[in-house]
């Protein structure tokens, strides 16, 4: 019956066709017959390794290069840190290295106005008159004794990133090398480093671990090992419980146990109340923590009350870990459950089952600190506050824990101090221009006032000349004018700099507003260089190797190009750079580079000898040469050495600080430096704490630019699992597959409102919508959708290229295809640590078109 | 019935000998299906180690060549329950290889027919585009291609001066049509299909033939696919069915799925 149903459905569908099929009948046949013979088989196959540089995993990859085309990716399994896997955007690559937009030859703008609406009017040019050209601009800085006036702005890199970054720079003479580090994760690194004394992410031990406590980070989809984490995950779920703390339902918070989706910015709300559930619920670990002296009259923690010790001990005996009761006393004691479901719109219920079964699993409970929590105004305490968990159930450094970073023995390149002459150490002495280190950016990188980059602000130096005028600018593997919120401001910045010269793969952004573009290599296919990550109790050193011949006339912008401009420069008098260069030996003969590609191989083994030569070896993996080492495509550390940190942390006391001595050491130094105090140091840089509490990890309430009443909706912005960073969107896969991104629609870009919003606002599915924030206005279309918390609207980051390409941008150079979420997000930071915000820090109202 | 069996199996006999003859002159050596060692050949996705990442979909695209806007191995997704309690379920999909077919079924040209392996196999050569596979497949992993595949690719129009025409960039790198184009595809079906045919996955036939695993399963990255004969006791396939309690598409149809799914996507261990 069902089947005869079938039948006559089946005749009545196909009706309409058969005129088709028929005419169709004999041309397929003759079609499919020239493809089968057309094809010949693979005659020269083989597996190249390399490196993907689509996040910053770094997996260790491989390239199947047949006949010499690259067509498939695969991960090596030489990796003890990516084991083999690769996650779903390393495929995508090979859309990108065969994008046809990309570019062939280096050209130059004849259209001297620049602005967003400028055509560039580029034509091609050779490399030679590209360099000439840009030599011609350095040497007039040095006639000049400007050589502070040159700036180098890096974004992606690989660490040959020294020979461009740090050695040109310094060589020509400018203090003004900027990188991006300020708008990837600075504030992540904040946290740990107040505590424990690790300026660097995490590795966390998901094999071992029994619950895992994430806080807006998604590592099925998005920085860091997705791949790793990605592989292990599932059977992982056998043995650990997952909490996943994010405003929108992610791909992990959805292969979670618990979602909690906190309120934007109110993160730390959550954080001190989970350590106020296991300081009064005695669920602290006591082998890393300690535990209240037998004799002490007070044997526990209780809500409101604070604990007086005459002198450190006397009621609580802490063992590797310093300040606790101070911390209870300053922020945790009234942080209860009740005072938390308040601030972060979570029920009491779950905040108490989660903070419970989190301690319960201590020692083998993580607390995950992503970017979100911590990308915001004020988010350096909520790095602090997130990570401190780690402590209280004595995940640090343990099994099932939270990991810093295996050691490795890459080597530095040689310093360039012989080769800074007096013209540039005059220059080098000016201030940078992203204003680091001055009272309102204390950016406390390693401790050190003024120590890291601001990235965004270096926008306003350009723009009011502060503390001086940008003449000649290089930039790399960048987006500014794309990645960095409020990019209108990069937009006016670019414009005003002369002479910009852009490294770029595609016409970007940022290469809109250049006046010489210079075609570069893909990472993953084309260059040389090496990159670390670490996870699964491994680090590895994983080579970017060359794997098909180029098919344009690029060049590698960390290595080909700064030296093929050190000989221009050395022909116009100026041999320093050059020379410095050519004190970088090929390890193997002792031999000098001579030519461009020479240099990039040369500095690669110079740099990694250590790890390949058998003679100069310290560790890991152990190579036979060079050739043996290339072939393999990554070296592996030791295993990670458990608990060998306890007690002996990089902090003023050696213990993990809640009451961070390290901190107030940072704060008060730069106070001095700036004759007041820490207080007023606070007040200037928008934080809440005063006194000791901003010792302390604590909450802090987020900063929001705009009203409530003019801008409803907090705007969340997050990456997609097919970001590889800001440069998917030129690549049809990205487009065709972009509802593999929970709540997102392929073909689209969407920004995603509760029902209940949608209802509030008027909007339905699919509208044409302008996302209108104080900064800026954005369009895309609206998506209903139930994993999006009430009162919030969030969008994917990712597309709204009004340049890049044919596919990512709906008109070349005029109109973007969707919506830049860093139009609408406002240049704010997190002072203390430079980092720049992205998340619980916009306000937006949505308006239909 | 039987009759039928008989008839098909000679023909995939003599289809066989074809598809042996291509896979013997194939610069990959590696032990070849005889006929002794006939396979039923499934997969198994288990659904808690699936991050619904769609990697399977991509690399398909990849090793088969596969147009813009077609998808051999796709998804059912959706989104269930009312804030806070939401979950988002995933279910990765391709052709499940039915041992009673459909598709194969409602042929009048027996392009799509059985292997030696019960890979559901197309020949475009025998094609004639009518679709009646695309309307009784109950499971929509049929596509048609209305067009000559990769239109884009074929363009001659280029973005600005200092960049390449489509067309001319996979001329310089020496692609066929698209320059990522995988020409191991073409051992056993036309690298790129053409027009006025259906495609479809072939459980990567022409990696099989070689002894490796489809795409699919060699590169998910959560690990989550396995492949393997039911009718080899000690696959891992049979045990790994087993141990959990597997479920396919549309079971009821009687179609007899040789995709199987095991364990939940999510791990919710309260109402959501």
């Amino acid at each position: 019956m069902e089947n005869s149903n079938r039948r006559n459905f089946i005749k009545r569908a196909t009706l309409g066709s058969v005129g088709v099929a028929t005419s169709a009948m004999i041309l397929p046949k003759l079609k499919a017959f020239s493809q089968m013979t057309k094809n010949s088989l693979p005659v020269d196959s083989e597996w190249k390794s390399t490196t993907c540089q689509g996040c910053t995993s770094w997996c260790s990859q491989q390239v199947n290069v047949i006949n010499g085309r690259a067509v498939r990716v695969r991960g090596n399994a030489s990796s003890k840190v990516n084991m083999g896997e690769g996650c779903v955007r390393s495929h995508i690559s090979l859309q990108q290295v065969y994008d046809p937009d990309r570019i062939k030859v280096p050209m130059k703008r004849t259209n001297p106005k620049k602005g967003r609406n400028e055509d560039p009017q580029f034509v091609p040019i050779t490399w030679d008159e590209a360099l000439d050209t840009i030599a011609d601009k350095i040497m007039e800085l040095r006639d000049n004794q400007e050589t502070h006036k040159y700036m180098l702005m890096r974004g992606r890199y690989t660490y040959m990133r020294d020979l461009i970054y740090d050695r040109m720079t310094k060589i020509i003479g400018s203090p003004n090398n900027i990188s991006h580090s300020a708008i990837c994760a600075e504030a992540e690194k904040f946290g740990p480093y107040f505590t424990e004394g690790e300026w660097a992410y995490r590795q966390y031990d998901i094999k071992n671990a029994k619950y895992v406590l994430i806080w807006g980070a998604d590592p099925l989809s998005a920085n860091r090992q997705v791949a790793y984490y990605s592989a292990f995950w599932g059977d992982s779920l056998d043995h650990m419980q997952v909490a996943v703390v994010d405003p929108r339902l992610s791909i992990t918070a959805t292969k979670a146990s618990e979602w909690l989706p906190v309120k934007p910015g109110e993160d730390g709300a959550l954080a001190s109340a989970i350590a106020h559930v296991l300081l009064t619920k005695g669920l602290w670990y006591k082998p890393f923590v300690g535990d209240f002296a037998e004799n002490s009259a007070i044997n526990r923690f209780e809500a409101g009350k604070e604990i007086l010790e005459e002198k450190p001990g006397d009621v609580f005996q802490e063992i590797h870990t310093h300040g606790l009761i101070k911390w209870w006393n300053l922020e945790l004691k009234d942080k209860t459950v009740e005072w938390a479901a308040e601030k972060t719109g979570l029920s009491a219920e779950q905040i108490t089952r989660v903070a419970e079964n989190f301690g319960k699993a201590a020692p083998q409970a993580i607390s995950w600190v992503g970017g979100g929590p911590v990308m915001q105004a004020r988010g350096g305490y909520a790095s602090m506050a997130c990570h401190v968990l780690n402590a209280l159930t004595g995940a640090v450094d343990n099994e099932g824990g939270a990991l810093k970073a295996n050691k490795e023995y890459t080597i530095s390149f040689p310093s360039p101090n012989d080769y800074i002459d007096a013209i540039a150490k005059a220059g080098k002495k000016h201030k940078k221009i992203d204003h680091r280190g001055r009272k309102e950016w204390p950016v406390l990188s390693k401790g050190k006032s003024g120590g890291g980059v601001i990235t965004n602000n270096a926008a306003e130096g350009i723009i009011n000349e502060d503390p001086n005028e940008i003449k000649v600018a290089i930039a790399y593997f960048n987006n500014f004018a794309f990645s960095c919120p409020q990019s209108e401001r990069w937009e006016r910045a670019l414009s005003k700099i002369p002479f910009l010269v852009h490294c770029t793969t595609n016409g970007s952004e940022f290469t809109q507003f250049s006046d010489i573009v210079l075609p570069c290599s893909h990472h993953m296919y084309e260059k040389w260089g090496y990159v670390k990550s670490y996870a699964n109790g491994y680090r590895h050193v994983t080579l970017l190797q060359p794997s098909i011949e180029p098919f344009w006339d690029v060049k590698i912008e960390e290595t080909e190009i700064p030296w093929l401009l050190a000989e221009k420069l050395e022909k116009r008098g100026f041999s320093n750079l050059l020379d410095y260069y050519k004190s970088i030996k090929d390890p193997e003969t002792n031999k000098a580079p001579e030519t461009d590609k020479e240099f990039a191989l040369f500095s690669l083994k110079y740099a990694t000898q250590t790890l390949w030569d058998p003679n100069q070896y310290k560790g890991g993996d152990k190579f036979s040469g060079w050739d043996e080492f290339s072939k393999v495509g990554v070296w592996n550390s030791d295993p990670y050495p458990f608990r060998k940190r306890w007690g002996k942390m990089k902090t003023k006391t050696k213990k993990f600080e809640f009451f961070s001595e390290t901190l107030k050491a940072s704060l008060e130094a730069h106070a001095e430096k700036h004759h007041t105090d820490v207080d007023d140091i606070l007040e200037t840089c928008n934080y809440q704490a005063r006194g000791e509490k901003a010792f302390v990890p604590h909450y802090e309430e987020p900063l929001m630019k705009g009203t409530k009443e003019e801008f409803p909706l907090v705007h969340v912005d997050f990456k997609s699992r097919f970001n590889r960073e800001g440069r998917s969107a030129n690549c049809t896969w990205y487009h065709e597959l972009k509802d593999l991104d929970p709540g997102d629609n392929a073909n689209e870009d969407v920004a995603r409102l509760n029902p209940i919003d949608a209802k509030k606002y008027n909007i339905k599915d699919g509208d044409r919508i302008k996302l209108v924030s104080p900064v800026g206005e954005i369009e895309c279309n609206a998506k209903i959708w139930e994993g999006n918390r009430p009162g919030t609207i969030s969008k994917c980051y990712g597309q709204g290229h009004w340049a890049y390409g044919k596919v990512a941008s709906e008109e070349f150079g005029k109109k973007p295809r969707g919506g830049n979420n860093n139009v609408i997000i406002p240049a704010e930071y997190d002072r203390l640590s430079g980092a720049t915000a992205f998340y619980g820090t916009t306000r937006v109202k949505v308006v239909k078109i | 019935m039987e009759n039928k069996k008989n008839q098909r199996r000679d023909f995939l006999k003599k289809a066989g000998l074809g598809l042996a003859t291509i896979a013997s002159v194939s610069a990959f050596s590696s032990p070849l299906p005889t006929n002794e060692e006939k396979k039923r050949l499934a997969m198994i996705v288990d659904l808690q180690k699936c991050t619904g990442c769609g990697a399977c979909t991509l690399v398909c695209k990849n090793e088969n060549n596969v147009q813009d806007g077609v998808f051999w191995a796709n998804k059912i997704c959706k989104t269930e329950g009312k804030f806070p309690n939401v979950r988002y379920d995933y279910i990765p999909t391709l052709c499940n290889h039915c041992d009673k077919a459909p598709c194969v079924k409602v042929c009048p040209t027996q392009a799509m027919h059985k292997d030696e392996n019960g890979i559901t196999m197309h020949d475009t050569e025998k094609c004639v585009g009518c679709r009646y596979c695309m309307v009784a497949c109950p499971y929509q992993v049929i596509s048609y291609n209305g067009e000559k595949p990769h239109k884009r690719w074929r363009s001659e129009e280029k973005l600005m001066v200092g960049t390449a025409s489509p067309k001319e960039l996979n001329e310089k790198v020496g692609g066929d049509t698209i320059p990522y184009y995988n020409p191991e595809r073409a051992e056993t079906y036309p690298g790129i299909r053409p027009k006025n045919v259906v495609e479809k996955c072939t459980f990567c036939d022409h990696l099989v033939k070689k002894g490796e695993k489809p795409r699919c399963v060699q590169r998910c990255p959560s690990k989550a696919r396995t492949f393997g004969d039911l009718d080899n006791p000690n696959d891992k396939v049979v045990s790994l069915l087993g141990k959990h309690s597997p479920f396919r598409l549309k079971e009821n149809l009687g179609t007899e799925p040789k995709v199987f799914y095991i364990r939940n996507f999510n791990p919710g261990k309260y109402p959501r």
